[in-house]
């Protein structure tokens, strides 16, 4: 594995904290329980994992040639472009008495693997890649809407020892979801 | 002059018995009858005038987007000399589509599969081995080329039609087109989007967000309540109410049209006084652009109105502006002044078109724009809000994305196909007194003209030859 400063995202990254690590571990369970938080609809608690200066964000994409594969990221226009307020916002809307796209809410299982994580320039300041794959099932339909992407975050450590996640982008494979809308947290 | 031709279904239904005029309602079976689908892909998707974009989104000479009429895939290219063209995806040796990729530059288009190669402007270039000639000489090059559809700007947006003798786009657009002008012609420079377009599928049927682009003003009251309960309009202005009741926001005027174009026009005044504490009664329009710059505009903009609107447009614009609706058959359009916590006011130029993928599947494509000349604050301030407003994680748009399918659902019951959908509020006012603007005008609060008039084209097209 590499292990040479590099910039991912803007980011320095620099070596892999290996897998099995007690760090690599507490950042796993920190993924974990965020899903578990997020699919038990425990909208609150997740958002006090959430630093203040957040971005979380999830670019468009495009089916382009292998050559331009760069290009298939788009980042002008995104399907979510948010910050600590605005998902905060989100959240109040969901929980609040007509935000009828996830109300009846959506079953969903949000399943985290092949997390990478890597130290950064910031010494408590992770960059952690991990697929999400997640099923949503709406109402009586007898199949659900798969949600798929690469989630690049920054998750730092506070000085209490507890974890925030102070960025997101999630990387969709679609070009064209098929999912009505994204009511429901990547 | 169109001919009628009634066409009937399978089962001895006539089409236009799927409408009843005297009682303003339309059968569900519409929302779900696969051969209804296929009559609406040749009369409706083959016959007006579609949106597929903006030339915003292909600047440069070899840019090309591909796009969807109806079911069709099309290639949207610039061609050297800066036109822009619209070509059915389609190679005309076996069928294979041409560009396989969302966009790109190329001045040549060449199929994988056989290598034909063609023109940003679709002409037949030449097949390989040239001299083999794979394409015969049973037929000239030049009608080899990629079948073209007949295509126009209007303020930048990319419209286009199979129906090459058909009406022109102002004709298509008629006297709706007095008021779209407020919304695409107004600046000096024009609008540009803000990127590509967010795209998803929703399992309904296109005309359930079709009718609604119709400026429904209705189902804002209760689908999206909570804009009102906890949301941006939950600030209420003097004896205007409590909770989430969004009915002051209902007041105007709308114009609807012949060819089921329609547009929401909100009384302005009430937000003025609201927004600056001024008193609408003793500005005069120049006051009035001033006080409360145009969805997207700002103070230092509205300068640029004068040059480019009439008198009597500016009157409207200063009044009752155009700010929800859609044009015929497919197409949304929120030119909206969203209130923000500070006091201040966001505009958000959004426009979508539900591209029909089979009775109970449409795709969903939503562009944002910006005036070109609007300063990079404001760009950024409309692009985060309008995504995190409308389309695919809107907080207002993800309730209509929900409801759409379930309707489409009602109408494949053997019961719910017969029930029907009903335009039964009827304005009764007519246009305001000295109403400058011309079309079918009426005053008050909304009401289903707009969607019935939607509806009475959609029967017209249907039944037309």
């Amino acid at each position: 594995m590499q292990t040479n400063q590099e910039k991912q995202d803007g980011v320095e990254v620099g070596a892999y904290v290996p897998i099995g690590s007690e760090a690599y571990s507490e950042i796993v369970s920190f993924l974990y329980e965020e899903a578990m938080l997020l699919d038990n609809l425990r909208l609150q608690e997740w958002s006090e994992r959430l630093a203040t200066d957040l971005v979380y964000t999830a670019p468009l994409r495009q089916t382009r040639l292998g050559v331009d594969h760069e290009k298939t990221f788009i980042r002008s226009v995104q399907h979510f472009h948010d910050n600590y307020r605005s998902i905060l916002g989100r959240i109040m809307r969901l929980s609040g008495k007509s935000a009828w796209a996830e109300d009846p809410p959506s079953r969903t299982r949000r399943m985290v693997t092949n997390v990478l994580v890597r130290e950064t320039s910031c010494p408590n300041e992770f960059a952690v890649t991990s697929y999400l794959m997640m099923t949503r099932s709406r109402f009586s339909a007898d199949d659900v809407d798969v949600i798929s992407c690469e989630r690049r975050d920054i998750i730092r450590r506070e000085e209490t020892g507890e974890f925030k996640l102070a960025r997101r982008e999630a990387l969709l494979d679609q070009s064209v979801l098929g999912t009505p809308n994204l009511a429901v947290f990547l | 002059m169109l001919t009628k031709t009634n066409p009937v279904l399978s089962d001895g239904t006539r089409v236009s018995d799927l409408i009843y005029p005297d009682t303003r309602e339309v059968q569900m079976r519409v929302l779900s009858d696969r051969e209804i689908y296929e009559l609406e892909m040749d009369k409706i998707f083959g016959k007006t005038w579609l949106m597929l974009g903006h030339e915003s989104e292909i600047p440069n000479p070899g840019d090309f987007m591909v796009r969807d009429m109806g079911e069709d895939s099309v290639i949207v290219s610039r061609d050297k000399s800066g036109e822009v063209h619209v070509l059915l995806n389609v190679c005309p040796h076996r069928g294979m589509r041409v560009t396989l990729t969302d966009c790109g530059n190329s001045q040549i288009h060449k199929c994988i599969y056989h290598g034909w190669a063609f023109r940003a402007n679709g002409d037949f270039v030449g097949a390989p081995v040239e001299k083999e000639k794979m394409h015969g000489s049973m037929l000239e090059k030049a009608e080899l080329g990629l079948k073209r559809a007949r295509c126009t700007l209007y303020g930048g947006l990319i419209f286009a039609t199979w129906n090459i003798e058909g009406p022109s786009f102002e004709e298509f657009l008629g006297d709706a087109k007095w008021y779209y002008d407020l919304l695409f012609l107004r600046s000096d420079k024009g609008m540009e989007v803000l990127g590509p377009p967010q795209r998803f599928i929703v399992n309904a049927n296109w005309k359930t967000a079709g009718e609604q682009s119709a400026a429904d003003g209705f189902h804002t009251l209760t689908l999206h309540r909570w804009l009102g309960e906890i949301g941006n309009y939950s600030k209420k202005g003097e004896g205007e109410g409590e909770g989430g009741d969004l009915s002051p926001e209902m007041y105007g005027v709308e114009v609807s049209s012949p060819h089921g174009h329609a547009l929401r026009c909100i009384d302005l005044a009430r937000k003025i006084r609201r927004i600056t504490g001024l008193d609408p009664e003793k500005l005069d329009v120049e006051e009035k652009l001033k006080a409360l710059p145009p969805a997207g505009m700002t103070v230092d903009m509205v300068d640029q109105l004068k040059n480019n609107l009439s008198e009597d447009q500016l009157k409207v614009l200063t009044s009752m502006p155009p700010q929800v609706g859609g044009m015929f058959p497919n197409i949304l359009f929120g030119f909206v002044y969203i209130p923000q916590p500070d006091g201040t006011v966001v505009g958000s130029m959004t426009m979508h078109t539900y591209i029909p993928r089979g009775p109970d599947k449409l795709e969903f494509c939503n562009w944002i724009f910006a005036e070109k000349d609007a300063p990079p604050e404001l760009r950024q301030k409309m692009l985060e809000q309008t995504i995190q407003l409308f389309g695919t994680s809107g907080m207002v748009e993800q309730d209509d994305s929900d409801t759409w399918p379930h309707m489409t659902l009602s109408a494949k019951g053997a019961m719910g196909r017969h029930m029907t959908l009903k335009y039964q509020a009827v304005f009764e006012k007519g246009a305001p007194e000295g109403w400058p603007g011309p079309g079918i005008v009426n005053e008050g609060f909304t009401k289903d003209d707009t969607q019935w008039h939607w509806w009475l084209y959609w029967n017209e097209l249907m039944n037309a030859e």
